[in-house]
């Protein structure tokens, strides 16, 4: 009988530089022959070069002629992504203290003066005093007894947005900017996928 | 002199039927009720928030447009301020998210596990810029 493989590749896989890829790495197989697929999974399929830069795209179609280099006789069921991005991680680079302080006090003076423009452009003082006078019936310059709690719920509001209080989380679902961090790192790994597989686009030559 | 008051009623209309789909779109585009009702799980009392922002811009866009003196407690100021407050960080906050600055921010310079002190900074210096601003910069 002839026997079949199921192979599903694996999204997102991370390798070190010159590491040699094997089908293992970057793929889950099922089949009914345990000795065979430890066989399978040591087949190499990529060494990473350092040409490579840090991604590599493998496609199933590589991976299936590996499969039948080994033994044509398989019959392959391929399931889920076609292709795998391999990251290949190099040296972390450290980001530095006062890096890290700079872009700080950056996003903490540059939203501190936004606010401040914001509230010049709407008139918000005229409209805090027009506040205060309907409320109380009595005139007032400065109404901080309405400004102060408005400012500390600016913060408020901010956090609740985004679902955290420093480390803490306020429930389990994820927050709006963890999704959004999601979307982009989809939209490039698809723009990779198309642009760094050879196979993926074909142009027509003319010099 | 009837055509006066019928323009009138009409211009008064169209003017308030535009702002109005307008400030709807607003919130709609920015999220900010899916977003509180995710936080607190009330999926159904949906439609009774949805009331609570028409009938909160009619009765702000009515005082504005009068001259109406409640004669309260000048302390009744201190939630209003708070829950006005709130509601402005959540748009400003909702705002920098449509504009896609994170994602960039974390992938650029590589600070993706710092990200919430990142963002810290962006609410305490909202609070600052805020305090700042209505305690020694109007006087100036």
């Amino acid at each position: 009988m002839e026997k079949t493989v199921f192979i599903r590749l694996r999204n997102r896989v991370q390798v070190h530089p010159n590491a040699d890829v094997c089908i293992g790495d970057i793929a889950q197989m099922i089949i009914n022959d345990p000795e065979l697929i430890e066989k399978l999974k040591k087949i190499r399929i990529y060494q990473i070069k350092a040409s490579d830069k840090n991604i590599v795209i493998i496609d199933m179609m590589k991976v299936v002629e590996a499969i039948l280099d080994f033994d044509s006789s398989l019959d392959i069921q391929t399931i889920g992504p076609a292709q795998t991005i391999i990251e290949v991680v190099y040296k972390k680079r450290n980001l530095t203290n006062l890096y890290f302080a700079l872009i700080w006090l950056l996003l903490f003076i540059g939203s501190a003066l936004a606010i401040m423009n914001f509230h010049e452009d709407v008139s918000m003082q005229k409209v805090h005093q027009r506040l205060y006078t309907i409320i109380t019936g009595e005139k007032a310059d400065k109404p901080l007894l309405f400004q102060i709690p408005y400012s500390i719920g600016l913060g408020i509001g901010m956090i609740l947005f985004f679902n955290h209080v420093f480390r803490k989380r306020i429930n389990e679902e994820p927050s709006p900017l963890e999704v959004e961090m999601f979307n982009y790192q989809q939209a490039i790994d698809q723009y990779v996928i198309v642009n760094e597989n050879k196979e993926s686009m074909r142009r027509i030559h003319d010099d | 002199m009837t055509i006066d008051v019928i323009l009138t009623i009409m211009i008064g209309l169209a003017g308030g039927l535009a702002v109005g789909s307008g400030f709807v779109a607003f919130i709609v585009v920015l999220g900010v009720i899916p977003r509180l009702t995710q936080l607190t799980k009330t999926m159904k009392w949906i439609h009774a928030y949805e009331w609570a922002v028409v009938s909160g811009a009619l009765t702000g866009g009515w005082i504005s447009l009068r001259d109406t003196v409640l004669s309260l407690s000048k302390y009744l100021l201190i939630p209003l301020g708070l829950f006005s407050g709130v509601f402005i960080g959540m748009l400003a906050a909702a705002l920098t998210e449509v504009l896609n600055v994170w994602p960039i921010l974390a992938k650029r310079i590589g600070v993706a596990e710092k990200i919430v002190i990142l963002l810290m900074a962006i609410a305490f210096g909202k609070v600052f810029g805020s305090l700042f601003h209505w305690i020694y910069f109007v006087n100036h």
